[in-house]
C-alpha cells in the first residue's frame, strides 16, 4: 500500500472559524472493532512504527490501542537524539539503518521531523574515558561509521562555547543527529491510519485473556477486541501488561529528568555529551537547548515528577562546560522513563509459551532512535519474512536459559 | 499616541536616560523599560516565531511574551519587568533589519490562510533539506548572551509558619493578617513593586497599593519583591518552594502555604488580535494609575460582560485624562487595521478609528503553582479559566495549602482584598501553628 | 482574506490551527498542545491556556469542567541557569570531588 501524500486538505483551513473537516487519524471515542489481525498495545513510537510498516506491507485489520493521549509515554518525553556511536556491532548496524530511515522520513511519510545531522560530540575528562571512546571508535569505523577522536581544541572548533578546563579528548561522528520526537508519532499514525490501521487513544487495557483456540481477548472500557496476535509495545510499562497473561518481563522503569531553555538563535551544531556526569544537551529546531544529566540513585518509579536537584545539577554542570550560557533561562523541565533490562539489551520476539504475544521493550533510553528500524524489521517478520537476528538474540527466554550471559553487553547506554 | 500626564502622582524616581534601539529615551528609575518605551513612542519590539508578525507589549505584567528584548547583552528579557537604570542598552530581537521593517514579514502575507509547518515542503528530498536549513536559521528569539555571567547569585534559606505567594490585594491582606496574629510570614511577589491589581485600578489607585504594602511590612511580613516562585518541589528536602530573584535564589520552607497569585490578563479571540496597539485593558489601567502614562488618545475598549464594572471605571478615568473612549462588546469586533500600530477596529457596523485597543477579558486564574502542589483546579468560563478549587474556608484539596483572591475565580481588587483577609484569619485559626 | 485569530501569541497558533488539530483527532489538551505548539513558548500557557481550553470545550461540545489543564511544570517563570546552579541541592560528581549522595526524599516505587 502506498502512503498518502495529499497536502491540499491541509491547505484547506479557514481562520475566523470556518468548519474544517479532515480525516481523523486518532479515534478517542466510539467502540473498538470486534476483532483484529494484530492488536498493538501501546501507541508510542515503537507501536506506531510497527503499525505503519505492517499497514504498508498490506496487512489489514491492524489496531493500535494507546491508554492515554498520544505521546504520553517516553516517546513524547525524550531529547530526540539519534546516534551511531555504540559499543556493539549490532547496535551500530541497526542505528545506521535507522539514521537512513530518519533522513527519509519527512519525504516518505509527509511530515516534517526536522532531522538534523549535526553530529554527536562525547567529551572525556580522563584517560579511562578516552580509552573507552577509542575502543568503540575502532568498531564503529569497521562498520563504516566515520567517528574520530578529537583533541580538546579540535572539539572547541566545533563548539566554540566550550570551556576546555579538564577536557582531555573527545569523539565526534558528524552523521549522528537530532530529531523532533512528536512528529514521528503523527507521521506514523497518519500514514498507518490512511492505509487502514485504526488507532485508539484514551483506551486503557484492563484485561488480557488467552483464548483456547489461539489469540487473545483484549478488554478495554470501549469494548473487548479479539486479536489473533498481540504486540506489547508499552515500553516501560511492559511488565504490567505482560503480567495480565502471566508473562514475567524483568524490566523496570528509571526516571530520567530533562529540561529545555528559551529559544535562542542557532549556534550549537552537535549534541554535546560529557561522560563524567552523563550531561547531554543539544539545540532543537525551535532553538531551545534541550538536555539532561545523570542523577545518582535515579528514582525507579513511574511517577514522572520534577526535582530541584535535577535543575541545580544540570545547571551547575552546563554552566561549567559552557560559561556563556549563565544568563540563558530554563523554560520547562519534565521527565520520562528509561526502560531498563537486566543486561542492558532489549527484549524482542514472542514470549516463551506465547507464540502470538510479542515484546518490544528494554531499550534503556534509546528506544526512540531504534524504533524506525525495529518497526520495519518486526513488520517484515510478522508478514511472512525471515526474522532478523535481533529476534533470535534478544529473546525473553535468555534470562531463563542463561543464554543472555553470552551476549555482548552494550556499554554505551548513556544520556 | 502615548504620552505622560503632567502632575500625575506616578511611580517615577529620578530621571535617567536609557537607549532603546539606538535611540536615547527619557525615563525614570522606578518605572519599567516597557513603560518608558511606550511613553516615548516605541512601537514594535520584535517579530513572532512562525509568521514574523510584529510583536510588542501586551500585558505589562511579565507573563506574556510580547515585550521580550535584549538588555545589556542578555537575550529574551521582559521589558515590563526591567527597571530603568541609567545607561541601560535595550535592543529588539528576531527581526532584520529592524523590528519595524522586517524582511520576513512577508511570510505572514504569503501564508495568509495559515501554514501547516508539519507538512510544509515534504514533497522532495532536496526541498525538504532546504526547508530544514531555512527553518533552523529562522528559529529562536534572542541570540546567545554577549558575556558569561560574572555575578553569582546568593542563596538564602527561609523557614516560616506561613508562605504567601502573590503580593496583590488578596496576598497582602492574607499576609498582614497572619503576621499580625504572630505567625512568621513571608510574601513573595514577582512585580517590580507589590500591589498587584491595586496598581491597575483607578478606584483603588497607587496610594492603596503603597498603603497595603506598607501595612504588611509594618506587621512583620518579610516581603520579597521582584521575586518569582519558580516551583514547589515535593521530593526535595521534604518539600521546598524555590524562589528566584534577580541576584539570588531562596529556598522557602513553610507549614502553611497560601496561593494568592491572582489572574493573568488574557487576549480575546477576534481577527488580528495580536496587532501592536492591542494591549490588555488592565495594562492600560496600570500605565495610567501607576505610571501617569496615557497610552492612547482614542481608545477602543473591547470587553466581555464579566468585567463590566472594571471597564466602566477605566473608561471614566481615561476620559478624565483626556482620551476619547469607545466601548465594544467582543462579538461586534471583526478585525483590526494598521501596520506598525493599530489605527482602527473593524466592527459589524463599520470602522472605528483609534490609536489603542484595550482588551478587557476576564483574567485567567494563575493556578500553575497550586497545580504543582497538588491542588485540584477546574475550568470555569465565569471564573476566567482554571480556578483553584477551595472550600468555604479557603482550603484547597492539598493538605496545608490554601488559596484566596482571583486565583480561585475572578473577584476584582476590592473583593480579593476581603477574601485574602478572611483566608488569612482561617489559616491562623485552623492551620497548624 | 480573514484575519488570523491568534490564540497563542508566543507560537502564532490560531483558532484555525485548533480546529485543524481537533479535526485530525488530536483533541486531548495535551495532544492539542503538542500538535499546535500552543503553550510551549516563553509564556508556557499563561496567556493562552484558559482561552484555548475554553475554545476546545466549545469546538468539541464538552462542558468546560471536562477539560483538564496540561501538566504544570517548573520553573513557573524562565529562570537563568546561573541562579539554578547555585542551589545547594546540586549533585557534585566524582570528578569535582563529590559523592554519591542525593538530597531527594526518595520514596518506594510508585505504581501509576
Amino acid at each position: 500500500m502506498q502512503p498518502v501524500m495529499d497536502d491540499e486538505e491541509d491547505g484547506a483551513r479557514a481562520d475566523a472559524s470556518g468548519e474544517i473537516r479532515l480525516p481523523a487519524t486518532l479515534e478517542a471515542s466510539g467502540p473498538l472493532p470486534e476483532r483484529a489481525e494484530i492488536v498493538i498495545i501501546g501507541g508510542g513510537v515503537v507501536g506506531l512504527s510497527i503499525a505503519y510498516h505492517l499497514a504498508k506491507r498490506g496487512l489489514e485489520d491492524v489496531v493500535v490501542i494507546e491508554r492515554g493521549y498520544l505521546a504520553e509515554g517516553a516517546s513524547g518525553r525524550n531529547g530526540g537524539g539519534v546516534r551511531q556511536q555504540w559499543s556493539t556491532e549490532i547496535n551500530i548496524r541497526l542505528m545506521q539503518e535507522s539514521v537512513e530511515l530518519c533522513r527519509r522520513f519527512a519525504v516518505d511519510l509527509g511530515v516534517n521531523v526536522w532531522f538534523r545531522q549535526g553530529g554527536y560530540l562525547f567529551l572525556a575528562r580522563n584517560a579511562a574515558e578516552v580509552a573507552r571512546l577509542e575502543k568503540n571508535i575502532v568498531l564503529q569505523n569497521r562498520c563504516g561509521v566515520a567517528t574520530r577522536m578529537l583533541s580538546p581544541s579540535a572539539a572547541q572548533d566545533i563548539v566554540p562555547e566550550l570551556d576546555l578546563t579538564g577536557i582531555v579528548g573527545a569523539s565526534y561522528n558528524p552523521t549522528d543527529g537530532i530529531l523532533f520526537p512528536w512528529p514521528f508519532l503523527w507521521g506514523y499514525a497518519r500514514q498507518a491510519a490512511a492505509m487502514g490501521a485504526r488507532i485508539f487513544t484514551q483506551t486503557p487495557v484492563g484485561g488480557l485473556e488467552r483464548q483456547s483456540g489461539g489469540g487473545y481477548l483484549v478488554h478495554t472500557p470501549r469494548g473487548a477486541i479479539r486479536a489473533r496476535r498481540v504486540i506489547n509495545a508499552t515500553g516501560a510499562w511492559s511488565p504490567k501488561l505482560a503480567k495480565l497473561v502471566g508473562v514475567d518481563v524483568p524490566t523496570w522503569p528509571i526516571r530520567h529528568e530533562i529540561c529545555s531553555s528559551e529559544p535562542l538563535k542557532p549556534f550549537l551544531r552537535p549534541m554535546v555529551s560529557e561522560l563524567a556526569s552523563g550531561l547531554y544537551c543539544s539545540q532543537s529546531m525551535r532553538g531551545e537547548i534541550v538536555g539532561g544529566v545523570s542523577l545518582p540513585g535515579h528514582a525507579s518509579t513511574y511517577a514522572m515528577g520534577s526535582t530541584l536537584e535535577f535543575l541545580a545539577t544540570y545547571a551547575r554542570r552546563l554552566v561549567r562546560l559552557m560559561p556563556i550560557l549563565g544568563d540563558v533561562k530554563i523554560l520547562r523541565q519534565w521527565a520520562g522513563p528509561y526502560d531498563q533490562s537486566p543486561d542492558g539489551n532489549p527484549i524482542l520476539g514472542a514470549a516463551p509459551e506465547h507464540p502470538d504475544f510479542f515484546l518490544a521493550c528494554g531499550f534503556v533510553g534509546h528506544g526512540f532512535m531504534m524504533a524506525p528500524i525495529v518497526g520495519k524489521l518486526y513488520a517484515e517478520w510478522l508478514t511472512g519474512g525471515e526474522p532478523h537476528e535481533i529476534f533470535a538474540r534478544y529473546t525473553l527466554a535468555r534470562f531463563r536459559d542463561g543464554s543472555g550471559a553470552q551476549q555482548e553487553k552494550e556499554d554505551f547506554n548513556i544520556g | 499616541m502615548a504620552r505622560r500626564l503632567p502632575g500625575h502622582d506616578a511611580v517615577r524616581g529620578e530621571a535617567v536616560e536609557v537607549r532603546i534601539a539606538d535611540t536615547s529615551v527619557r525615563a525614570y528609575a522606578e518605572e519599567s523599560i516597557a513603560a518608558a518605551a511606550l511613553a516615548s513612542g516605541t512601537r514594535v519590539l520584535s517579530r513572532s516565531l512562525k509568521y514574523h508578525r510584529p510583536r510588542t507589549f501586551f500585558c505589562f505584567e511579565g507573563h506574556c511574551s510580547g515585550c521580550l528584548v535584549r538588555i545589556g547583552g542578555v537575550p529574551n528579557l521582559r521589558a515590563c519587568q526591567a527597571p530603568c537604570a541609567g545607561g541601560t542598552e535595550v535592543k529588539g530581537q528576531n527581526a532584520f533589519p529592524s523590528a519595524e521593517i522586517d524582511l520576513l514579514g512577508a511570510v505572514d502575507f504569503l501564508f495568509s490562510r495559515g501554514m501547516d509547518h508539519h507538512t510544509l515542503m515534504t514533497g522532495s528530498s532536496m526541498l525538504n533539506k532546504l526547508a530544514n536549513k531555512v527553518v533552523r536559521q529562522l528559529s529562536g528569539l534572542g541570540k546567545l548572551p554577549d558575556h558569561a555571567a560574572t555575578e553569582l547569585p546568593e542563596v538564602h534559606r527561609i523557614d516560616v509558619d506561613v508562605a504567601v505567594i502573590g503580593g496583590g490585594p488578596a496576598g497582602l491582606a492574607a499576609a498582614t493578617t497572619t503576621a499580625t496574629a504572630g505567625r512568621t510570614t513571608v510574601l513573595v511577589d514577582d512585580q517590580l513593586r507589590p500591589g498587584g491589581s491595586l496598581r491597575t485600578d483607578p478606584r483603588t489607585g497607587r496610594t492603596e497599593a503603597e498603603a497595603r504594602w506598607s501595612a504588611a511590612t509594618s506587621a512583620g511580613v518579610l516581603v520579597l519583591a521582584r521575586s518569582t516562585a519558580i516551583g514547589f518541589f515535593p521530593e526535595d528536602d521534604g518539600g521546598v518552594l524555590a524562589v528566584s530573584a534577580p541576584d539570588r535564589l531562596y529556598r522557602v520552607y513553610a507549614k502553611q502555604w497560601i496561593w494568592a497569585t491572582g489572574g493573568y490578563v488574557v487576549n480575546l479571540p477576534f481577527p488580528d488580535n495580536d496587532r501592536p496597539g492591542v494591549i490588555a485593558a488592565r495594562a492600560v489601567g496600570r500605565l495610567l494609575v501607576d505610571h501617569g502614562i496615557l497610552a492612547g488618545d482614542r481608545v477602543c475598549i473591547v470587553e466581555v460582560p464579566g468585567v463590566v464594572a472594571d471597564v466602566t471605571a477605566l473608561a471614566a478615568a481615561l476620559t478624565t485624562a483626556g482620551a476619547e473612549v469607545t466601548r465594544l462588546p467582543l462579538a461586534d469586533v471583526v478585525g483590526t487595521r494598521g501596520r506598525s500600530w493599530t489605527t482602527a477596529v473593524d466592527t459589524r457596523d463599520g470602522k472605528v478609528d483609534c490609536d489603542l485597543v484595550a482588551v478587557a477579558g476576564t483574567p485567567a486564574p494563575a493556578s500553575e503553582g497550586p497545580r504543582q502542589q497538588g491542588c485540584r483546579v477546574v475550568l470555569d468560563a465565569v471564573a476566567g479559566g482554571f480556578r483553584v478549587v477551595v472550600d468555604d474556608h479557603g482550603r484547597t484539596t492539598a493538605p496545608n495549602v490554601w488559596a484566596c483572591g482571583d486565583v480561585t475565580g475572578y473577584l476584582g481588587p476590592a473583593a480579593a482584598a476581603a477574601d485574602g483577609a478572611r483566608i488569612g484569619a482561617n489559616v491562623v485559626r485552623e492551620g497548624a501553628p | 482574506m480573514a484575519g488570523k485569530i491568534v490564540l497563542c501569541r508566543c507560537e502564532d497558533m490560531t483558532l484555525a490551527d485548533l480546529e485543524h488539530s481537533v479535526s485530525r483527532g488530536y483533541r486531548d489538551i495535551e495532544e492539542v498542545k503538542r500538535y499546535t505548539g500552543f503553550g510551549t513558548g516563553p509564556c508556557q500557557g499563561k496567556e493562552c491556556l484558559a482561552v484555548v481550553a475554553l475554545q476546545l470545550a466549545r469546538i468539541t461540545g464538552q462542558p468546560a469542567a471536562a477539560i483538564p489543564p496540561f501538566t504544570s511544570r517548573p520553573p513557573l517563570a524562565p529562570t537563568p541557569l546561573k541562579v539554578l546552579a547555585r542551589d545547594p541541592g546540586a549533585h557534585v560528581f566524582a570528578d569535582e570531588g563529590g559523592t554519591a549522595r542525593t538530597t531527594r526524599t526518595q520514596g518506594d516505587e510508585v505504581d501509576d
